[in-house]
Order: C-alpha cells, then sequence, then structure tokens
C-alpha cells in the first residue's frame, strides 16, 4: 500500500504533515497536543515529538480522562506520555471532576468522572502527575448547558481558555465524516501571513488539524513503518471482523458509541467487572447494545404493530415524569409518521435528553409510495 | 474499458487478448456468484468476497500497476456507494489494467451506468449525474444491444377473482402496519395465477404454437404454487438454460429478471397479463423499464 490520497496533488500526506508540522513549530511558541489513546493521535503526537527533539523544543500532551475508558486506552496514553519522547513532553493528563452521558440506564444519566468522595468506585486511582483540579476560574466556567452542567465539551473549553495564542493540535480527519470535514474548512486561519485551510481560530487559541487529509490506511501505514504501539482493542476489533466505522477508542457510554460495550466483557473483562460496579444499566447495555428490538431500534417489539405506538408506550411508562415531559414536547413539533416516530423512539430509549441523535424531522416516503399503491392497483 | 452484452466466450477471447498486449503479470477477477467467470489461470474472486479483510487487505498488496483486474457483472447494487463498489474501487486506484463486463447498462434507471462509469474512470466524476457528453468523452464503450420484448397475453379472469382481489386489496392496505409497502403490488400478483393456470390448459395449443408435448416450452411463475411440471420459478429458470418460455409473472426487482434473461439467453417472451389492475402495472413498468434501457443504448452508441 502506497500513501497516495492527498488534497494537493503533488505531495503524499506524510510529507504534506511533516510540512504541516514544521509551520506549527515555526509559528507557535506554546504548542498543545490533543491526545485519545486511538491511533490517529498516536500517530500525531508521534510525528509532533519528532520534530520537537529535531528542536530541542517541549510540547504539552492534553488527555481528558474520562475515567470510563478501556485499560488498553489509558496504557496507549502511558505510552505516549512516558516512553515515546518523555523529555519534550508536558503532561497535561486532566483527571477532574466533570458530567458524562450515561446512555445505558434511565436511571443514572450521568457519570460524574472522578467523583469525589467515590475514590473506592473509580475506575483506577489518578495518576501522580495528573492535573486533579481545574486550572481555571470555576466561578466564570463554562458550562455545557443545563441538564449536563460541566461536561467533556465544556472542560476542553475551559481548559483551552487558560492559554492564549497556543496551537491546540488534533489528529481529527476529514474523511472520518462530513462533520469533520466541516469543522476543519469552515474557518481557515491567517497565521503570520499564510493562509492555514487546515486549522480554525478558537478563542483566542488556534486548533489545527495535520493529519486532515489521511485515510485510514495512510494512519496503519504510518504506525506499521514506525514500529508504534497501538491500542490492543484494534486487534480485537480487527479479530471480530468489525468494519473501519465500528473500528475506534471511543466513549464506553454515549448515546454514539455505547455498542462497544457489547464486545467488552471479551476484550477487557476486567475493565467490564469494574464498570459494572460503577455505573448502572452497564449490563443491560451489554446483553442488548447490537439487540433488533432494543438499542439498535431496528425491529419493532413482538407487541407492537407501530412504531407509533410503542413510542406512545414509552413516553407512558417512563421513569421520569419530567424528562417524560420533555420529550412530549419535543416530538409536538415533529411530524407524525413511522420514520420520525423510529427515531424518536431511540431517543426514548437512549433517554436521549440532550438532544445528541436528533430526529430527522421529514416526511415519510413510505407514506407516498403506500398512496401511489392506493392509486394504481 | 467497458464492454456491454458481451456472452462468457467473449468475454474469455477478450481477457486473453488484452494479457497478452500488455504483459500483464496477474489477472484478478470479480463476479457474483450467480455468473462466475473464472480461469485456471486467473485470481477469480466471487462478488460477496470482497469486502471480507482477508481478500481485501491481500488484493491491495497483490493489485500493482501490471495487473489487470477484470469484473464481471458488477451492477449488483443501485448504491454508487456501495461497500463492495468503494473496495473495487481501492483495487482500480492501483493498475490503468481493467475491463468491465455487463449484460445491461442498467439495473433500473440510467444513473446505474454511473457505476459503471466509476470503476473505469477511477471515480474521478464520482459525484457527477449521468452526464451522456461526459460519458463519451472520457470513457470507451463496446455496445451490443440487447432489444427485451414483452408480448402480453391477455387472460380473462373469473368474477370470484375479481372479488377476491379487491378484498385483498382492502385487506392488505388495512394490514401494511409496519411492513414493506412493495408487499402489496407482490402479493396482488399472485392473486391471477389461478386463472392463468387454467387459460394455460386451455390454450395450450396455441401457446406452444403447434405441438401441446413440446418440452422445450416452460412456464415461469415468482413460484412454484401452482403445483405443475410445466411451471418454473425464476430461480430454477436459471439454472435450465435450454428452453422457450412463457412467463406467467413477472419479478417485482428488475435485477432478478436481468438475472434470469442472463442465464438463458432469450430476449423475446410471451407475458400472460391478467385483467387485473395489477397485472397491467406490472407490464407497464417493465414496458417503460425496457424503453428506458433502450434509450441508454441510443445514448451509449452515439458515438
Amino acid at each position: 500500500m502506497r500513501l497516495t490520497q492527498t488534497y494537493s496533488k503533488n505531495e503524499n500526506v506524510l510529507d504534506a504533515a511533516k510540512r504541516r508540522v514544521k509551520f506549527i513549530f515555526d509559528n507557535f511558541t506554546d504548542i498543545k497536543v490533543s491526545v485519545s489513546g486511538g491511533k490517529d493521535s498516536t500517530v500525531l503526537a508521534h510525528l509532533m515529538l519528532n520534530e520537537a527533539k529535531l528542536r530541542n523544543r517541549k510540547i504539552g500532551l492534553f488527555f481528558l480522562d474520562e475515567e470510563v475508558v478501556y485499560s488498553s486506552t489509558i496504557e496507549q496514553v502511558e505510552y505516549l506520555m512516558e516512553e515515546m519522547a518523555p523529555k519534550n513532553v508536558t503532561p497535561l493528563w486532566l483527571q477532574i471532576e466533570f458530567n458524562l452521558t450515561n446512555s445505558t440506564s434511565l436511571k443514572e444519566r450521568h457519570l460524574v468522572a472522578w467523583e469525589s468522595g467515590k475514590h473506592k468506585l473509580w475506575m483506577r486511582p489518578k495518576k501522580s502527575y495528573a492535573i486533579k483540579f481545574p486550572n481555571w476560574n470555576i466561578e466564570n466556567q463554562k458550562m455545557e448547558n443545563k441538564e449536563i452542567g460541566l461536561g467533556f465539551y465544556a472542560v476542553i473549553e475551559n481548559f483551552e481558555n487558560c492559554y492564549k495564542n497556543s496551537a491546540f493540535v488534533v489528529g481529527l480527519r476529514a474523511t472520518e465524516s462530513p462533520n469533520r470535514w466541516r469543522t476543519v474548512s469552515k474557518n481557515p486561519i491567517h497565521v503570520n501571513g499564510s493562509n492555514v485551510y487546515w486549522g480554525t481560530k478558537k478563542g483566542e487559541n488556534f486548533s489545527v488539524y495535520p493529519l486532515y487529509d489521511w485515510n485510514f490506511h495512510d494512519i496503519w501505514k504510518y504506525i506499521f513503518d514506525n514500529k508504534l504501539k497501538y491500542s490492543k482493542i484494534y486487534d480485537y476489533q480487527f479479530r471480530k471482523g468489525m468494519n473501519i466505522q465500528e473500528m475506534r477508542i471511543s466513549s464506553l457510554i454515549h448515546e454514539k458509541s455505547f455498542k462497544s460495550l457489547v464486545e467488552m466483557p471479551e476484550f477487557e473483562p476486567k475493565t467490564y467487572n469494574r464498570l459494572v460496579k460503577r455505573l448502572k444499566g452497564i449490563e443491560l447495555a451489554q446483553e442488548t447494545g447490537k439487540s433488533a428490538t432494543l438499542f439498535k431500534v431496528s425491529k419493532l417489539p413482538k407487541n407492537f404493530t407501530s412504531w407509533l405506538m410503542y413510542r406512545d408506550f414509552l413516553i407512558k411508562t417512563h421513569p421520569e415524569a419530567s424528562k417524560a415531559n420533555l420529550f412530549v414536547k419535543r416530538f409536538a413539533k415533529h411530524l407524525k409518521n413511522e420514520r420520525v416516530a423510529k427515531q424518536q423512539v431511540r431517543q426514548l430509549l437512549l433517554n436521549d435528553t440532550e438532544n445528541n441523535i436528533p430526529v430527522s424531522n421529514k416526511p415519510d416516503p413510505r407514506d407516498e409510495l403506500l398512496a401511489y399503491y392506493k392509486e394504481v392497483l | 474499458m467497458i464492454y456491454l452484452g458481451f456472452e462468457e466466450h467473449e468475454k474469455h477471447n477478450l481477457i486473453v487478448e488484452y494479457r497478452n498486449n500488455y504483459s500483464i503479470r496477474n489477472t484478478v477477477i470479480i463476479s457474483p456468484k450467480q455468473f462466475p467467470l473464472m480461469f485456471g489461470w486467473s485470481d477469480n474472486i466471487e462478488w460477496s468476497d470482497t469486502i471480507e479483510y482477508e481478500t481485501f487487505y491481500r488484493l491491495l498488496q497483490e493489485i500493482t500497476e501490471d495487473s489487470l483486474v477484470v469484473l464481471s457483472e458488477p451492477l449488483r447494487s443501485q448504491n454508487r456507494y456501495d461497500l463492495t463498489y468503494n473496495c473495487i474501487r481501492h483495487f482500480l486506484q492501483q493498475t490503468k489494467h481493467k475491463i468491465i463486463f455487463q449484460q445491461f447498462p442498467q439495473i433500473d434507471i440510467k444513473e446505474d451506468f454511473m457505476i459503471l462509469f466509476d470503476f473505469d474512470t477511477n471515480s474521478k466524476w464520482k459525484k457527477y449525474k449521468w452526464d451522456i457528453n461526459l460519458i463519451l468523452d472520457n470513457i470507451e464503450i463496446n455496445v451490443k444491444p440487447l432489444l427485451i420484448q414483452l408480448n402480453g397475453i391477455t387472460v380473462q379472469t373469473q368474477h370470484s377473482t375479481k372479488e377476491k382481489y379487491y378484498t385483498e386489496k382492502t385487506k392488505m392496505f388495512n394490514q401494511i402496519g409496519n411492513k414493506n409497502p412493495d408487499t402489496i403490488p407482490r402479493n396482488l400478483y399472485l392473486v391471477g395465477g389461478k386463472d392463468k393456470h387454467a387459460y394455460i390448459k386451455s390454450q395450450c395449443k396455441s401457446l406452444f404454437k403447434n405441438d401441446k408435448n413440446d418440452k422445450n416450452v416452460l412456464f415461469v411463475a415468482r413460484n412454484q404454487r401452482l403445483k405443475s411440471d410445466n411451471i418454473l420459478t425464476y430461480k430454477n429458470a436459471r439454472n435450465d438454460n435450454k428452453s422457450n418460455y412463457i412467463l406467467i409473472e413477472l419479478p417485482h426487482k428488475f435485477i432478478d429478471f436481468t438475472d434470469f434473461l442472463k442465464a438463458n439467453q432469450q430476449l423475446k417472451y410471451d407475458l400472460l397479463v391478467a385483467d387485473l389492475k395489477v397485472d397491467k402495472w406490472y407490464l407497464k413498468k417493465y414496458t417503460d423499464w425496457i424503453n428506458r434501457i433502450n434509450e441508454t443504448y441510443t445514448n451509449l452508441l452515439k458515438k
């Protein structure tokens, strides 16, 4: 395999990324690389640290620790922070108390990661060198919304706001989704007279994406060529025959990614056991995360003949009246058809009060087809 | 290069000729299970295996600049971004030697042809819709038009059949619930079956032209419910490529019909059409489809 895909026809993605990395070092004194323990940020950290070594400079490696993650992810972040080029790294491992959506339980809606007073339940102890308390003024801190309070993205925003004119380097790749492509390309920045199309302005800082044009295979080619360590989870997923989109090291309990719980007992039994004690709903999600009649929401349960009927049943039997009302109000703005009702059922089952998986409120093509058949048959 | 309407022996000759002309090191042939195109000297890949890791990554390694990739009957889905198509695009990026064989230019609409066009152009215009000038300017096509003809034979149904039809229709619309709406025409189409069967028995002499025991004339229906030795299903008929067929019903999906056509090479058919709305609807649906295919041929042959 060759590194061929690039948005510039005259250079391959690796050379382009190296050029972008040099540009970042040439133009920013304060550089922070976001890492997640996944394959993309591993490649990014390696490229950045290689350049840091050449220039004898130090860069920050920023990891927002959600507590509920694979042990392999933690091992990978340790590898990046402690083994890859320790002399050139300022570890920014954030282990502070914040809220995460728990889509696996109707009763325990949020996980308070690193919740004080619950040390014994934590998935693991905090790192000795971690940042354990917010390094910003909590009186003026940004909140996600009323429902979640200080959530994942709010923590990142507050953290970034502690700095000025810093480059936050992110391993985001445009090929992963149109949303990511928009994130990269929507607002090009101007840095010391140069137009940078792979970066965006964020408050008083800059976010830059030197790997934006890499594809899945480019990442693995780089890891192989440079003999980098990577999370074992990818090997498990590959052996399970998961497709490219599914092979991700992401949050374990979020609406969009809780399906990873299904395979977790097989991949990391100890982490799974710990998680079951830590949070409600895990066992149910593990057993039914890919079930057609439950979390996958692809088949109606036997007792129901329509999604509308099933939706109304779920609202009626919702354990929290205030949450049920929230859904009723939201759904009142939607069209009344099976296509929409199916998506509403998904929101109800995942208790998606924050509307993280929005309903596509469009007419149902089935209705149109049925009307046509009524006329012609 | 795209070849439309070529037979298996012609495909073989074209591949051999190409291999000799361009000093090809290895030949990879991807073809669906129903219509395997395989030779002892080629790497034969079944369509459904293309997306398997063990096949995909192996081929990425093995297909190089001196490899020939042959796609035989690759139009299996109308989704231009189908996973199998995407995998094949990766292979085709690695060599300029490619031959694409397809029986008909489309499954349903002319847009389907753009899938073949993408294969032949390294997906350079993947976001473009059907544009005959773009197509003719950028690819080489060899077309042998296959002109399908359907001749409708009207079958009068009994009053009880007509009553049953309207009862069934009302019932189906009331009970459709969450089921696929296509189940309505599919099921209604079967209602006239008994009358068609009776018609076959009474009219076999004229249907068989001269000989009512002509064993080469067989009927094709959706399923085996009519229980008769001379009535086959489309699936069974695919494996029996020597007969002359008369159609009792048409398949709901065009691809099932083209698979049938490909297997038996017959292009002119008599079709029994009951005097029910659904039968007329199916005949029109297929007549329109044939016209669409013929229009595509006309466009492709403009050059």
